[in-house]
């Protein structure tokens, strides 16, 4: 085949391509959209540029149809962060800490913490002005990929990427800092019995200190 | 000059003068009117009602209202949003405007001062502590290393954990936020309260700034108003602060300029048109009335930078006083059937004298030290030589085609004449009346609050107090203030302040303090904090800290090295220069030599707290409520000696024009008479005498002592006629003087009694102690 030959079909079958690509994206963007409430069994591995070796925690992440999101962490210790009514929540026992503040006059944690919310809940809309967004699907793997638009390099935005397959019982959530730091989850949906154990509102109301 | 063009100059001038007056800038600002700036002191008490910082700032509060309204109002069928949410969107709208400096919740620091404290971690090593020696064990105790490091691993695993990574590069012990616990403390009291709803709003203009600050409440109100409509309208807002009172005032004070204004003119033209039956003489004396109200203003204008508008209110009672000149010229020509010329040029040195001692009286004023005062002095010495001249070369030629009529008074003539036929047995009384009002005399109240003559502004207060109980209080008006002559010697002060401080808040005598550590630390801290930090790292330490963060799994190679080495000392020229000027600008006072630094206050026990600031040089307490009420006694021993000098003055120019010893002393009889009956009444009725009251009798003598002069020289040789027109110009005195009772602003209704009661029974006593002259 010449040169010109192949030039030629891969113009000719780009359109296909790139219609074949937006289906993707709508069909894993309708996919991950999260309208009720949800709860997932979760890994979090942590590589944080001042640790030696990457640092792992579990536990449980709740999501409410009101956008309200609690990530109960249990291991190695008992850690809420939660978003409830545009604030941001943090409740540490162990070391009696206790934080609360306006998402958005939280700085970077309330911008990573929204962020992260829309990608668990799938409210991609949130993201689409700051990322530009590609989807990709080999079998039953479909991956999203989220990287951050150029003219906005200078935020400091991580890039993320969101893969899961078609049974939707697992899901991957890998966040990469542009200092290097990265955060990956594994999340996989909680069980009936699991999901009996934990309340949305009873953690939310722990975490404020009410 | 003839009269015809004497007249077409005036009516010329007149509209000139006009134009000019618009052109006058009016200042509303009640602080340069009240406040005396001619002592350390004062300047810094008016610089802090001006443009404090804490004075610039509101507090505002979000609330619901009743669960019940809010559910009936709530009907859209969507969760009903939370106070918390509510307020984000009003903090995002209120910072776009221009007049906000900053807004934040009041349980979270402002962004920028997140950043400020970040900007610290290079100089962890000379500002970690305000007692380096006491906090270096515990500091520095390496069995706390590990559980220090695990705390580190927490925070960067935190919501936190950019903020404390950029700080844990430069600084791994996080040596540099010891420093700021008190701040985060703060903050943590805030959050406590639980408000979410309450919010902080610096403002750009002065909290004076009375027309800035309106504009801005009034946009605060409809963005509130906006949001709230959209949210069902279930929340209410309420706004307390010293703008918000500065504004009321403002408002109540502009009311009662126009009401003074509007109603002394009337009720002169009034009384004019009662005495007179002409509006043709009336519109020429108003002219030359007016003439003289906008020459006093201009003057003014050229001798200060801006003209108050409290002067103009003071200012149009002048009217009242100065209409008195054309009024005894009126009198005479209409009763002798004179010319207007030949009234006034008879009457001429009699006029001169009485605007003379009128002019010493304002002019005393100026001298009280009543910084307001001096422009009433200005604008009274102004418009009154104006009215004068106007009344001896314009009126003639003004009044040439008016009828006049002067109308009769009626009691004028009996009351002469009573008091002529019981003379002595009045003048017995009167004498057994000075002893008893004499006696009366110590039993005066003086004044010493200041706020009693403030506009009254109750239900403000309980809204100020409602407010201010969903925050964290530090008081506004009450500060340690430290002074020094350079940067040093105040740091030095005021860290031993800050101990002080310290103890006194752990005794329970305070409840919180903003300090200025570790934001500006002295050289001398700088260096103890280095030294006992050189000490603390000993090769056992850096140990303990390496194996403390291996066990946490941080990394060794980035957190592990702690060099003994600081950068240079931070100077306070340094931190001026950066964003921590604009956190510190409330607590740096611009004094006019050295530097001046305040330490605000919580709660607190005032008496408890100078004790336990006894000893510190250059360190003070300071409450902008007792610096007030200082002045008060202050202004009042001032206006006494200024009544003193006052009538002095008066006496040697009246013994200028009048050889005899004891018509000097009769002319001056009556009006002393009365300001010392007016005394006694206040001291038996127990009302508080302020340094306004002895302001107002100052007025009444150099007007009381004008009917002395009058009586006395009776140039008409027509003493019936004389009293009439003494009648006349009392009247319109009362008149004018009567209007600025209507005032809600304390100072009118005072200045109002003193005045009208003093110039009534100067009137009153002066056939009684002036023997009728002889026609």
């Amino acid at each position: 085949m010449t040169i010109k030959r192949a030039m030629f079909l891969l113009l000719a079958l780009l359109p296909i391509a790139g219609s074949a690509d937006d289906s993707v994206l709508t069909e894993l963007l309708a996919r991950i959209r999260q309208t009720g409430q949800a709860q997932f069994h979760y890994d979090e591995t942590r590589v944080l540029e001042l640790a030696d070796k990457p640092w792992h925690g579990q536990g449980y992440m709740l999501s409410g149809a009101d956008g309200s999101l609690v990530k109960l962490q249990l291991q190695p210790a008992r850690v809420i962060m939660a978003i409830a009514e545009q604030h941001m929540l943090y409740w540490d026992p162990q070391q009696n800490q206790r934080h609360s503040a306006a998402l958005d006059s939280a700085g970077p944690a309330g911008e990573q913490i929204k962020v992260f919310r829309s990608i668990l809940q799938g409210r991609t809309e949130e993201l689409q002005p700051n990322y530009a967004i590609a989807a990709e699907k080999q079998g039953p793997q479909w991956t999203l990929r989220l990287t951050p638009k150029p003219e906005l390099s200078g935020d400091d935005l991580p890039s993320i990427e969101i893969s899961g397959d078609d049974k939707d019982e697992q899901r991957r959530i890998l966040i990469k800092q542009s200092d290097g730091e990265s955060t990956e989850y594994r999340m996989q949906k909680a069980t009936a019995a699991q999901q009996q154990d934990y309340s949305l509102p009873r953690l939310l109301r722990e975490a404020s200190g009410e | 000059m003839s009269f015809v063009w004497r007249k077409r100059w005036f009516v010329l001038l007149l509209p000139l003068l006009a134009i000019t007056f618009w052109q006058v800038k009016v200042e509303t600002d009640l602080n340069a009117f009240f406040t005396a700036t001619d002592d350390e002191d004062s300047r810094l008490l008016a610089g802090l009602l001006k443009s404090g910082e804490l004075s610039r700032r509101y507090l505002l509060v979000i609330e619901k209202t009743d669960p019940a309204t809010a559910a009936s109002l709530s009907n859209t069928g969507e969760p009903p949003i939370s106070v918390a949410t509510f307020s984000t969107r009003l903090v995002n709208q209120l910072a776009k405007l221009d007049e906000v400096e900053q807004i934040w919740p009041a349980d979270q620091p402002p962004r920028d001062w997140v950043d400020a404290v970040a900007s610290y971690a290079p100089h962890h090593a000379r500002i970690f502590s305000l007692n380096p020696e006491a906090e270096a064990p515990e500091l520095f105790e390496p069995t706390q290393l590990e559980a220090k490091a695990d705390g580190l691993k927490q925070a960067l695993l935190s919501p936190q954990g950019g903020f404390v990574k950029t700080i844990a590069k430069q600084d791994p012990l996080l040596l540099s936020l010891n420093g700021f616990k008190a701040l985060q403390g703060q903050f943590q009291q805030q959050a406590k309260l639980g408000s979410g709803g309450a919010l902080i709003l610096q403002s750009r203009p002065a909290a004076l700034d009375s027309e800035a600050q309106t504009r801005l409440q009034t946009a605060i109100r409809a963005n509130f108003a906006s949001l709230n409509a959209e949210a069902g309208g279930i929340f209410k807002l309420s706004m307390a602060g010293v703008p918000v009172f500065s504004v009321a005032a403002q408002s109540e004070i502009s009311q009662d300029v126009t009401l003074v204004s509007v109603v002394s003119s009337l009720a002169v033209a009034l009384v004019f048109l009662f005495l007179f039956h002409s509006f043709s003489a009336l519109h020429w004396v108003m002219m030359v009335q007016g003439a003289s109200f906008v020459i006093g203003t201009l003057a003014t204008a050229l001798v200060f930078p801006q003209v108050h508008s409290l002067t103009l209110a003071l200012g149009a009672s002048l009217i009242g006083i100065s209409s008195d000149y054309p009024i005894h010229v009126m009198v005479h020509c209409a009763k002798h059937r004179n010319t207007p010329l030949a009234a006034v040029r008879l009457l001429w040195p009699s006029l001169l004298m009485g605007g003379l001692t009128t002019v010493i009286g304002y002019g005393a004023l100026g001298f009280t030290g009543f910084p307001g005062f001096e422009q009433i002095a200005v604008f009274a010495l102004a418009s009154i030589v104006a009215s004068l001249g106007l009344t001896r070369w314009v009126l003639p030629a003004l009044l040439t085609n008016s009828a006049l009529h002067s109308a009769h008074l009626p009691g004028i003539a009996t009351w002469v004449d009573f008091c002529g036929r019981y003379r002595k047995a009045l003048l017995g009384l009167f004498a057994l009346s000075v002893v008893l009002a004499g006696l009366c005399l110590p039993q005066i109240r003086w004044m010493d609050d200041m706020q009693k003559l403030a506009v009254d502004m109750d239900v403000l207060k309980q809204q100020d107090a409602a407010v201010r109980s969903h925050f964290s209080s530090i008081e506004p008006g009450r500060f340690v203030l430290i002074q020094a002559d350079d940067w040093e010697t105040a740091l030095q002060r005021s860290e031993a302040a800050e101990r002080r401080l310290q103890s006194l808040r752990q005794d329970g005598v305070l409840g919180e303090y903003h300090g200025l550590f570790p934001w500006l630390v002295s050289a001398q801290l700088q260096t103890q904090n280095h030294k006992v930090y050189q000490q603390g790292l000993t090769p056992e330490f850096q140990q303990a800290w390496q194996a403390g963060l291996a066990k946490a799994g941080l990394s060794v190679e980035k957190l592990g090295s702690l060099s003994s080495a600081a950068p240079e000392p931070l100077l306070p020229a340094q931190v001026m220069e950066s964003s921590v000027r604009h956190i510190l600008s409330g607590q740096i006072v611009n004094g006019q030599t050295g530097v001046m630094l305040t330490l605000w206050l919580g709660e607190h026990d005032p008496e408890k707290l100078i004790a336990g600031l006894a000893g510190l040089e250059g360190t003070r307490y300071f409450s902008q409520k007792d610096q007030l009420d200082h002045l008060a006694s202050k202004y009042r021993d001032r206006s006494l000696v200024m009544l003193g000098i006052g009538i002095g003055v008066m006496a040697l120019f009246i013994r200028l024009q009048q050889r005899d010893l004891r018509k000097v002393l009769l002319t001056l009889l009556p009006s002393l008479a009365s300001v010392l009956f007016i005394f006694a009444t206040w001291a038996l009725m127990g009302e508080e005498v302020s340094f306004l009251h002895v302001i107002g009798l100052l007025l009444s003598v150099s007007l009381c002592v004008d009917y002395g002069i009058f009586f006395i020289d009776n140039r008409g040789k027509d003493a019936d006629v004389t009293y009439h027109a003494i009648a006349s110009s009392t009247l319109t005195t009362i008149a004018s003087f009567g209007a600025l009772g209507l005032g809600k602003t304390p100072t009118l209704p005072i200045l109002a009694l003193s005045v009208s009661l003093g110039v009534t029974l100067g009137f009153l006593l002066c056939p009684l102690l002036i023997q009728k002259p002889k026609n």
